[in-house]
C-alpha cells in the first residue's frame, strides 16, 4: 500500500494518479478528494478514465491525513490488492432494484472488507444499505460513508474509471481483513417518543404531538434553552434523535432542519418507530471515537493502515475540541487516512449494517 | 428505559415488518430484516416446513445474507433445524453456539416454519426469545395467508393459462344478488366468435352478450343445473350452431360458472347433408342395400326401396334372411358374388329374383365391393326392371311375328298373286299390281322392324368414329345406282370425321331415300353438307344438313317424332323417320326438321370425334 497526498489537486494530481497507477505492486486506487473546481474539469475526468487500474473514491467536505483534517487537497491510496468494483446507479430511484446489482458471490470469492461511498445527497439510502445487508450481512465487513460537499450546489461527487458520477454508489470489495469500531458518543436524555407522522426524513409528529414542539419541550426540560426555528441548527447539533436497538447503540438521526412543526433528518424516520432525544459533550464524543479506535484495534487484525470516516457534523460540533478526536485515533501508531463524511456507513463484523449520522467509524485494514 | 421497556419497544418495532408482501419470499425476507435490525443480529433465515404428506422436509423462504453456504452461522442454524418428520413444537426452540463464537437460535414459527436468527458477539436471552413468540405467530400467520395465496395464484395462472389456451370461446361467469349471470373474462376466441372486446364484456349480463337467434329471447335465463344444450347464437359474423357446456365452478351450489361454446356449424350441416341424403336414399323407388359376400351373403343394411321391391313388411325382416334366398336360383348368388369380388364392381348385371312373398322379379343389379373394418362389403343398388322384361318379351315376339310369319304370309300371298294373275286376265292386273306392291312395302315394312332392332341391339355405346367425306362417298355411289335420274350432291367441306358407326349410314340412307321416293318433282334432287355446329359448341360438334327439293315430310308425321308418342289417332305412316330419330339418340345427337324456300332441310347435330377414337 502506498499513501500520497497533494495538497493542490490539478495537475499536480493527475500526474500523482498516473504515477500511482503505474507503481508496481498497484492493483487499485482508493481516492479521497476535498472540493475543488479542479476535480470537476474534463481533463480530471480524463485521466480517471485512462488509469490502468481500479480507482474509486469521492469527494468529502474534508479529508483526514497525517493526524489532521483539511478542507483541501487529495489522498491517493495505492491499493496492492485488485479491488472489485461495483458501481450502483440512480440511487434517488425508488424502481432501482439494488439487490440485482450486487454479486452475493464475492464472500465466496474471498472478498472481505468493501469501502462503500455513496452521493450523500441520494435519496434512496437506507434502501440502498439494506439491499447490501441482506446481500452480503456481515460476510462483507462494509466502511464508508456520504460523500458530496456543504455547500448548496450539487456536483458529481464519486470516482470511477467511467470518471466523475453522481446519484450512485462506488462499493469496492478487497480480499483484505478488517477490524471495525462503530460509536458516536451521543447518550439518551428523553424518550422513546413513538413516531406518529412522518414521510422519509421529515418528522411530523412524536407521539402525536408536532414534533418541534416536543423536541422544544424536552431541550428546555435538559437545559433551560428555547430552540427556535432560528437557532435551531446550532441547539441541534448538539442533541440529535436517537433510533434505539436492542444490545446496541442507538442509530443517531441528525436533524438539521425545522418548518412549519416539522423536523427534516439526515436519514428516515419510519413512521411507529420510537426516537429518544440524544446528547453528548466533547468528552463523550473523543471517548466514542476513542473506543471506536480501540475497538477497531484489538481484532485479529494486524493493520497496516487505519481508516476513519467520521461525521463532519462531529467537527462542527467539536470545533476546536476536534484536534482531540483525532488524536484518538492516531495515538494507536498506525498510519490513519480518512475523510470527514456526511453519513457513515459501516458495520462493525457483529450486527447490522446500518446508515450513521454523526459517528466515528474506525476501521483496521490489512493487507492493503 | 428498563430492558424490559426497550424490549416492549423493539417487538413492536419489529411488528412493523410483519405483514403481507407482494410474494411469500417478500413478505419472509421483509419481516427477517426487521427482525435482524431490531434484534442487531447479522444473519437469519426462514424456512417452510413440509409435513410428511409433502415429503417432510424444509424449503428456504428467505435468508441474509443471500448466498448463506459460505457462512458459517447460518450452516450451523441449518445443521441444527429440528427433525421434520417430528412436530416442531416439541422441538423448538433449539439454540447454539459456532466454533468462531457466533450465536443462532430456531424459533417456531407455528404451523408454518422455522425462523432462524443468529449474531457475531452476542445472543438473543431467553426472555427476548420469549417475548417474540407472539411475533412468532403473527409471521407464520402473515407466510401461511401468502403461501396459500401464491397456491391460489398459482392455481389461477394454470387456471387462465388453460382458460386462454382453449380454441373455443369461453366465458367465466358469477351471479350476483339479483340472480343475473354476468361476466367475469373472456378468452381471445370468445372476443373473436361473438365480437366484443373482453373489458366491453366485464359485468355484463351473458345473455346480452349471447343471444340465440332463432328464439330471440331478450335473455339467457340461469339453468337450474349444469349440462349441455344446442343452440343457435349470433356471432360477429352472421350465426352460428353452438353446442354450450355450462359447468358449476366449485360444485352444484356454486354461483360461478364457466361456459364453453363448441361450434357444430359445420357438424349440423354435415347432420343435415346427411339426412336429406339418407331420406332421398330412403325414398327413391329403387332398393339400396349392403351384404356381406358369399354364396349365401348377409344384409347389413336396406332401405325402404328394396323393401318395397322384394315385397317385404319392414326392413327388419332381412335381419335374418340370407340375400340368397332372394334369387330364383340360389346358385346364380354365388357367382354374381365372386363375379363383384372378382372385378370390384359390377354395373346392371340381370337376375331373377323372387320376393319375400314368393312373386317372381327380375332385378339390375349395380354395386361395388369395399373394404370396411378389415372386411369386404358389397354396396349395392336393385331396380326392378321386370316390367322391361317382359317388354322385351313381348318385342321379341313381335318381331318373330313381323320378320318370320309376316314374311313367309306374305311369300304364300305373293306366289298366289302370281297364279291369280295367270288365271284372270290382263283385266285385273291393276289390281293385281297393288296387292303386290302391298306386299312389297309390308315386306319392306319387315325389314325395317329387323333393322330397328338390331338398332337397339347395339344400344348407346359408341366407340367408333366415322370419316365424313368416306362415308358420303359411298352414299353417293349407292343413290346413283338406286336413282340414276335423280341429282345427289355433297357441298365441299373440311374434312371432319364424327362419332358414330354403321347406323349413322343407315339412318341417312333412309332419309335420302325419303327425299326421293317422296318427291314430287321431275328431277329429285338431294344435298348433303357438313358443318361445324350452329346450335352447339362448333369445335364439338358437327350438323350434316340434307336438303331435298321435295314436299317436306308432313306436320303430322314429324309433330308424332317430336312429342314421342304414338295414338291410334295420332301416328306416323311408317318406321322410317322412328328409324333415324332412334338412330340419332342413340349416338348421341340431335335432329331438327325445317321447311326452306327449294324444299325440306333435316339437320344432325353429332358429336365431333376426338383423336383416341377409332375409325369404323
Amino acid at each position: 500500500m502506498t499513501v500520497t497526498s497533494t495538497a493542490v489537486p490539478g495537475d499536480n494530481l493527475q500526474e500523482t494518479l498516473v504515477s500511482t497507477a503505474s507503481t508496481e505492486g498497484v492493483e487499485g486506487i482508493c481516492l479521497l478528494a476535498a472540493p475543488d473546481e479542479a476535480l470537476l474539469t474534463d481533463g480530471f475526468e480524463s485521466t480517471l478514465q485512462s488509469l490502468s487500474v481500479p480507482v474509486f473514491g469521492g469527494i468529502f467536505p474534508e479529508i483526514i491525513h497525517h493526524g489532521t483534517n483539511t478542507d483541501s487537497g487529495a489522498l491517493v491510496v495505492g491499493l496492492s490488492v485488485a479491488p472489485h468494483l461495483t458501481t450502483v446507479e440512480g440511487l434517488s430511484d425508488p424502481e432501482t432494484a439494488f439487490r440485482d446489482t450486487l454479486d452475493p458471490t464475492l464472500p465466496a470469492a474471498g472478498y472481505q472488507t468493501a469501502f462503500v461511498f455513496i452521493d450523500a445527497y441520494s435519496e434512496q439510502i437506507e434502501q440502498f444499505i439494506e439491499a447490501l445487508f441482506r446481500t452480503y450481512s456481515v460476510e462483507l465487513n462494509v466502511i464508508g460513508g456520504g460523500a458530496g460537499t456543504l455547500s448548496d450546489e450539487r456536483h458529481p461527487c464519486l470516482f470511477t474509471n467511467d470518471g466523475l458520477i453522481s446519484d450512485a454508489a462506488v462499493i469496492a470489495a478487497v480480499p483484505a481483513p478488517t477490524t471495525i469500531g462503530v460509536n458516536h458518543g451521543y447518550t439518551k436524555i428523553a424518550g422513546p417518543f413513538r413516531v406518529t407522522d412522518a414521510e422519509g426524513s421529515t418528522l411530523h409528529s412524536l407521539d402525536a404531538s408536532p414534533a418541534f414542539e416536543l423536541y422544544q419541550d424536552v431541550i428546555e426540560r435538559h437545559a433551560g434553552r428555547t430552540v427556535t426555528p432560528e437557532n435551531f441548527f446550532g441547539v441541534a447539533k448538539s442533541y440529535p434523535f436517537g433510533i434505539s436497538r436492542l444490545d446496541g447503540e442507538q442509530l443517531v438521526r441528525d436533524p438539521f432542519a425545522v418548518d412549519d412543526g416539522s423536523m427534516s433528518c439526515f436519514g428516515t424516520v419510519p413512521e411507529g418507530e420510537f426516537l429518544s432525544v440524544l446528547t453528548g459533550d466533547a468528552d463523550s464524543l473523543v471517548a466514542a471515537a476513542h473506543t471506536a479506535a480501540d475497538h477497531a484495534t484489538s481484532g485479529r487484525v494486524d493493520p497496516e493502515l487505519l481508516l476513519f470516516f467520521d461525521c463532519i457534523s462531529r467537527v462542527l460540533y467539536l470545533e476546536d475540541d476536534f484536534d482531540r478526536e483525532l488524536a484518538a485515533v492516531t495515538d494507536h501508531e498506525k498510519p490513519v487516512v480518512g475523510a470527514l463524511t456526511i453519513g457513515e456507513i459501516a458495520n462493525d463484523g457483529a450486527g447490522h449494517l446500518d446508515y450513521f449520522n454523526k459517528t466515528a467509524v474506525v476501521g483496521a485494514i490489512q493487507d492493503v | 428505559m428498563t430492558d424490559r421497556q426497550q424490549r416492549i419497544q423493539t417487538l413492536y418495532e419489529i411488528s412493523l415488518s410483519i405483514g403481507s408482501k407482494g410474494t411469500l419470499a417478500e413478505t419472509a425476507d421483509d419481516a427477517l430484516l426487521g427482525y435482524l435490525q431490531k434484534l442487531n443480529c447479522s444473519v437469519g433465515a426462514i424456512f417452510h416446513h413440509r409435513s410428511a404428506a409433502e415429503g417432510a422436509d424444509y424449503e428456504t423462504i428467505a435468508t441474509i445474507p443471500a448466498v448463506p453456504e459460505s457462512n458459517n452461522t447460518l450452516q450451523a442454524a441449518f445443521g441444527a433445524l429440528p427433525d421434520a418428520d417430528r412436530p416442531l413444537s416439541e422441538q423448538l426452540p433449539i439454540s447454539g453456539r459456532t466454533e468462531e463464537g457466533a450465536h443462532f437460535c430456531l424459533l417456531e414459527l407455528p404451523n408454518f416454519g422455522v425462523l432462524a436468527i443468529g449474531k457475531h458477539g452476542g445472543r438473543v436471552d431467553e426472555i427476548t426469545r420469549s417475548a417474540l413468540r407472539p411475533l412468532n405467530e403473527k409471521l407464520a400467520e402473515a407466510c401461511r395467508s401468502k403461501l396459500i395465496e401464491t397456491q391460489h395464484r398459482i392455481e389461477r395462472n394454470r387456471f387462465e393459462a388453460v382458460f386462454d389456451a382453449i380454441p373455443e370461446p369461453v366465458v367465466n361467469t358469477v351471479i350476483d344478488d339479483d340472480g343475473i349471470e354476468r361476466v367475469k373474462h373472456v378468452n381471445t376466441p370468445f372476443e373473436e366468435t361473438f365480437g366484443y372486446s373482453a373489458a366491453a364484456t366485464h359485468g355484463r349480463p351473458i345473455g346480452a352478450l349471447v343471444t340465440p337467434v332463432v328464439t330471440g329471447g331478450s335473455g339467457f335465463e340461469v339453468a337450474a343445473d349444469e349440462g349441455d344444450e344446442s343452440e343457435t347464437f349470433a356471432t360477429a359474423d352472421s350465426a352460428a350452431d353452438f353446442l354450450v357446456r355450462r359447468v358449476a365452478v366449485g360444485g352444484p351450489e356454486a354461483d360461478e360458472y364457466i361456459h364453453l361454446y363448441v361450434d357444430i356449424s359445420v357438424h349440423k350441416q354435415h347432420q343435415r347433408e346427411l339426412e336429406r341424403y339418407e331420406r332421398l336414399v330412403e325414398n327413391i323407388p329403387v332398393g339400396v342395400y349392403r351384404t356381406t359376400p358369399g354364396p349365401d351373403g348377409e344384409f347389413r343394411l336396406v332401405n325402404q326401396g328394396l323393401v318395397d321391391i322384394l315385397e317385404a313388411d319392414s326392413a327388419s325382416e332381412f335381419e335374418t334372411l340370407s340375400v340368397s334366398e332372394l334369387y330364383a336360383d340360389p346358385t346364380t348368388r354365388e357367382q354374381f358374388s365372386d363375379l363383384l369380388a372378382e372385378q370390384g364392381s359390377v354395373d346392371g348385371i340381370e337376375l331373377e329374383f323372387q320376393t319375400l312373398k314368393g312373386n317372381p322379379i327380375w332385378v339390375a343389379v349395380t354395386g361395388r365391393a369395399v373394404e370396411e373394418d378389415g372386411e369386404t362389403v358389397f354396396e349395392l343398388a336393385l331396380q326392378d326392371i321386370t316390367e322391361r322384361k317382359e317388354r322385351q318379351q313381348q318385342l321379341a315376339v313381335l318381331n318373330r311375328v313381323l320378320r318370320h310369319n309376316l314374311r313367309n304370309a306374305m311369300n304364300v300371298i305373293r306366289g298366289n298373286t302370281q297364279l291369280l294373275s295367270e288365271a284372270v286376265g290382263t283385266q285385273h292386273h291393276p289390281q293385281i299390281d297393288a296387292i303386290e306392291q302391298r306386299v312389297a312395302n309390308l315386306e319392306q315394312l319387315s325389314n325395317k322392324a329387323g333393322t330397328m332392332r338390331s338398332l337397339f341391339d347395339q344400344g348407346r355405346e359408341v366407340t367408333a368414329t366415322v370419316e365424313m367425306s368416306d362415308l358420303l362417298d359411298e352414299l353417293k355411289a349407292d343413290f346413283q345406282s338406286s336413282y340414276p335420274s335423280a341429282c345427289f350432291r355433297v357441298e365441299a367441306f373440311d374434312p371432319v370425321s364424327v362419332q358414330a358407326d354403321v347406323r349413322l349410314k343407315m339412318a341417312l340412307l333412309e332419309l335420302i331415300d325419303n327425299a326421293v321416293v317422296h318427291n314430287t318433282e321431275p328431277e329429285p334432287a338431294v344435298s348433303v353438307a357438313v358443318s361445324p355446329a350452329e346450335s352447339k359448341p362448333p369445335d364439338c360438334w358437327v350438323d350434316i344438313t340434307i336438303t331435298d327439293n321435295g314436299p317436306g315430310i308432313p306436320p303430322e308425321e314429324w309433330q308424332t317424332i317430336e312429342t314421342g308418342e304414338e295414338t291410334p289417332l295420332h301416328h306416323g305412316t311408317g318406321l322410317g323417320l322412328w328409324l333415324v330419330y332412334w338412330t340419332v339418340s342413340l349416338l348421341g345427337g340431335e335432329i331438327a326438321m325445317s321447311t326452306v324456300e327449294s324444299g325440306s332441310q333435316i339437320v344432325i347435330t353429332l358429336p365431333r370425334a376426338t383423336t383416341e377414337q377409332p375409325a369404323n
